[in-house]
């Protein structure tokens, strides 16, 4: 009975989430930039995910020539200074920059989402001093933290991704705290207030739910500059070792550019194709979110 | 009837949208005499407001009007931006636009954005000679000059509605429209406005159209009432016999409920339901669905607007029925 | 305006110390002991161990320790690099000056192109040219700095022979006067030139959206129907509204460019920051990367609060407030 009497009126005066997938798909389309970065994030993706097929021979085999140019004796891009398939490198290596930005992005999505939600929710003294550390965060060079933090720890891949995340959430958490500031005058919310619910599940169930929306837009981008971080690290000598990385590429390909271009220029040309991907499904969505855009005027 | 200055005639303002057109004014004929003070009285969304900007050719490039304009002989709707510009905008129209504390940049001083407007249309102007129009507008409004060096977040809702009636007279323009000019404001200080307004039309010879959701506000400053509903004029008649003898259900049901609370949103008390849809009117009168004497009939024929009385106008098929009773 | 000037002061003590806080516990969380770490040098001798951690109260509470770690940066002391056999604090601010060079150039530069590349955009909004060149932003965006470096680099000096491959100076030339500031332009031409151009986009994006913004204010509607012309009101009131955002964005994206300068200073071997940096990270110099790192979040603490200063001062409604 009680289970009811508490179920019935939240569901009536809750905004409803389904149904309006349609309408959003076609501003997704609209907005020009979406379609287009979503059609290159599924490329890429195929490409990760088909790079057995593509590259049987995995990335590190060594092959006979060094820095053979690229169509040369079946090496379409060419081969690196070991004499390693630059385009079974590159395959491979779109595994870990989706790897790394997508848990990268994860985890900072995550660590925003609650420290915003709970800022904007709570307000008062606990949103003042969450704001601040926020704003602190959003203003110290991250870079160079990462730098210290996984020239202390190590470069495993595992380090890479969790500082990076842990680096990045104050833009979500900055996010998370409108939204959950102006959840909590809605009247859905004052109902639940008003029959008892728990602050926590208010948060977890009401709050961060319907106000997830402007995050999936920055966790696009998130993705793209973790694999824009990831690169830079790994051209500075602090990349993984054990796997086949763009940034390390380009890195590895530095001292010889003069004379055999490829080697850097082609893994350049993966990061930008694969962040751009990003970048423009980050614009769609912020086009479809973006209240001016919405159609029915009049 | 003396001459108009204004006079609308069969205007329609349609709105191009992605679900179809959708029609925001149909066929308003209107005459505005020369001193005369119009209130257009409707509900948000009636169309009122789309029909002021109109007049000022503001309206966004998706919308189309058709019909006449005509404004001192010549037609406002086929001007060109530039003459618009020139010797139109704010020389013969101006307008106190609603949300007033928006209406100016955030960041310039009020003064400066006023001298800036008064520079534009009378360049021959020394700058001793502004400060003493300027000063002229403002004392007019009952504002101190230091509202000049003032920022527009430092006023009142008060004080910057004040201003924005100075900007408006800043020309010395024959014709204002006021959108829903007190809306914003506070009760007391809407009557002090509404009083301000009533005694600078006669300070400044000054022909009116006065735009509210409220009766209230068109009770205190106008001579002559139009209704608008979903685009249409369901009754124009003279201020007296508006508010005694009011013809029309609607223009009855708006009388009646005169809203206590502030803000637009504000249902019609007695009248359940709202606006029809105006990508899709409904065939017949556009008020049937919500009117208390509907008949079948209603639902049919769109009524035409028929002189009951001189300078009366009303928009319903009931009229001769029920004057009878009456 | 002098109270506002004095909040902002006050305003980025806690960012500093913030700073200070994660720098002291990297200090702990480096491998080894913190003595041996800032004793700088590859085989302390056990009394120079013990004379650092009496100084800096390592016996002692973690509290106390931080204390008197405090006291030691307040006086400059930030230890001994591994490497250079140098104090911390002395090596990285006489390599501040060639950073700062490119730094506040390219955003300078940035700030020019990225704002007249963003009105031009929004005064198009919505057509082919505004796409295309929201499209080329997004792209340069994605770029990495350090490969546009190369690629230029390749492009410029390699093959074309145009401009010097690397460094600040001509090596052995020892110009003096003009001579040796021309020198150095044409050495700064390459690495200004890549900094520029990947931090045009956000300068582009953020002015772009708020002049679209602007552009549907109340007050354009006002003035419009004044019949003030169009382009006077956006010269005079829209840009000027619009440009407040961009300013914030500028104090804010100094992080940003020292993270690209850092890098992009490795390709041109520049004698910056960001070649220390590479080098510290080579020979795990931890006092070093632990100093580079505080003075750069207090830099772009400053610089930040810089511009929060200038964005008050053109904005009334902070200013008055």
């Amino acid at each position: 009975m009680a289970q009811t009497l508490t179920s019935t009126p939240v569901a009536e005066i809750a905004p409803r989430r389904n149904g309006r997938w349609r309408a959003q798909w076609s501003l997704f389309v609209e907005s020009r930039m979406g379609p287009i970065g979503l059609a290159i994030l599924i490329i890429v993706a195929l490409v990760a995910i088909c790079a057995p097929l593509i590259a049987p021979d995995g990335p590190f085999k060594l092959g006979a020539t060094r820095l053979l140019a690229p169509g040369k004796e079946g090496h379409i891009l060419g081969t690196d200074h070991l004499g390693r398939d630059m385009l079974a490198q590159i395959v491979y290596g779109a595994r870990v920059s989706l790897v790394i930005g997508i848990v990268a992005a994860t985890i900072s999505l995550i660590v925003g989402m609650v420290v915003g939600s709970i800022a904007g929710y709570y307000g008062g003294i606990v949103d003042m001093v969450l704001s601040r550390i926020t704003d602190m965060f959003l203003i110290i060079p991250a870079f160079f933290l990462i730098i210290i933090i996984v020239a202390t720890l190590g470069s495993g891949i595992i380090y890479v991704m969790v500082v990076i995340g842990l680096t990045a959430w104050p833009a979500s958490a900055r996010l998370m705290r409108a939204q959950a500031m102006s959840l909590r005058e809605r009247t859905f919310i004052h109902a639940l207030r008003a029959l008892g619910e728990s602050n926590r599940k208010i948060l977890f169930r009401h709050i961060i739910p319907n106000g997830i929306q402007p995050l999936i837009a920055n966790a696009s981008l998130d993705i793209a500059s973790a694999i824009l971080i990831e690169s830079g690290l790994s051209f500075i000598g602090l990349g993984d070792p054990n796997k086949a990385t763009w940034g390390r590429m380009i890195y590895d390909g530095r001292t010889t550019i003069t004379t055999a271009w490829w080697v850097s220029v082609f893994p350049g040309i993966a990061i930008i194709i694969t962040v751009l991907g990003f970048y423009l499904v980050g614009d769609g969505i912020s086009y479809v979110l973006n209240p001016r855009n919405r159609k029915v005027r009049t | 009837m003396s001459e108009s200055l204004l006079e609308l005639r069969n205007v329609s303002i349609r709105y191009r949208t992605g679900r179809g057109h959708v029609s925001a004014v149909e066929d308003v004929s209107l005459q505005v005499p020369t001193g005369a003070s119009i209130g257009l009285v409707g509900e948000s969304g009636s169309g009122k407001s789309t029909l002021a900007l109109a007049l000022m050719r503001l309206l966004p490039q998706n919308a189309e009007v058709t019909g006449e304009m005509i404004f001192a002989g010549e037609n406002l709707v086929t001007k060109t931006e530039s003459q618009l510009s020139k010797g139109w905008r704010w020389r013969k129209l101006a307008m106190v636009f609603q949300k007033s504390l928006a209406a100016m940049s955030p960041v310039h001083r009020i003064g400066q954005q006023m001298e800036d407007v008064l520079t534009i249309h009378e360049p021959h102007l020394t700058k001793p000679e502004r400060e003493q129009r300027l000063h002229d507008v403002l004392t007019s409004v009952r504002l101190p000059n230091r509202v000049l060096r003032a920022y527009p977040f430092e006023l009142s809702g008060g004080m910057m509605q004040r201003s924005m009636i100075a900007l408006g007279l800043l020309c010395n323009p024959p014709f204002l429209i006021f959108d829903e000019a007190t809306t914003a404001l506070d009760v007391i200080t809407q009557t002090q406005i509404l009083k301000e307004i009533e005694r600078l039309k006669a300070e400044y010879n000054l022909t009116t159209i006065v735009i509210s959701h409220d009766v209230g506000v068109i009770n205190a400053v106008t001579d002559t009432v139009a209704v608008l509903y979903a685009g249409q004029l369901m009754e124009v008649a003279p201020r007296e016999t508006f508010f005694s003898n009011p013809q029309h259900p609607y223009s009855q049901a708006l009388i009646s409920s005169v809203p206590r609370l502030r803000g637009e949103k504000t249902r019609l008390a007695g009248i359940p339901g709202s606006l029809p849809d105006l990508t899709n009117p409904p065939q017949g009168c556009r008020f049937a669905p919500r009117c208390p004497h509907a008949t079948e009939g209603c639902l049919a024929v769109t009524p035409p607007l028929v002189e009951v009385a001189p300078g009366h106008l009303v928009r319903c098929t009931d009229i001769p029925l029920r004057e009878v009773v009456a | 305006m002098g109270r506002y000037i004095s909040r902002q002061l006050a305003s980025i003590i806690p960012t500093i110390l913030l700073s200070i806080v994660i720098n002291f516990m990297l200090l702990h969380a480096a491998p080894g002991d913190p003595a041996r770490v800032l004793a700088g040098k590859d085989n302390p001798s056990e009394e120079q161990i013990a004379a650092i951690r009496a100084e800096l109260g390592l016996d002692r509470s973690l509290p106390v320790q931080f204390f008197s770690y405090v006291r030691e940066l307040l006086q400059g002391n930030m230890g001994q690099s591994l490497s250079f056999k140098q104090p911390v604090f002395d090596l990285i601010m006489s390599r501040m000056p060639a950073t700062l060079l490119l730094t506040v150039t390219s955003a300078i530069l940035a700030l020019a192109i990225g704002t007249l590349l963003g009105v031009a955009a929004a005064q198009r909004a919505g057509t082919v040219k505004d796409a295309a060149l929201s499209f080329g932003n997004y792209a340069l965006f994605a770029m990495p700095g350090f490969w546009l470096g190369l690629i230029l680099m390749v492009i410029f000096s390699s093959k074309l022979g145009w401009l010097p491959t690397a460094g600040m100076r001509t090596v052995r030339a020892d110009y003096t006067g003009w001579r040796d500031v021309l020198d150095v332009m044409q050495h700064m031409i390459l690495p200004v030139a890549t900094l520029t151009l990947v931090q045009v986009p956000i300068y582009f994006r953020i002015t772009r959206a708020s002049v679209i913004q602007e552009r549907q204010q109340d007050y354009m509607t006002t003035f419009r129907a004044t019949g003030m012309p169009p382009t006077h009101t956006f010269r005079r009131y829209a840009l000027r509204n619009a440009l407040l955002p961009t300013i914030t964005v500028f104090g804010l994206g100094f992080g940003f460019v020292f993270t690209g300068a850092a890098l992009v200073e490795i390709v041109f071997a520049w004698p910056g920051i960001g070649r220390l940096t590479l080098d510290a990270v080579f020979r795990r110099d931890y006092p070093l990367l632990l100093g580079v790192y505080l003075i750069l979040a207090i830099a772009v603490s400053i610089a930040v609060m810089l511009t929060d200063i200038v964005y008050a001062l053109l904005d009334p409604r902070i200013r008055l407030r």
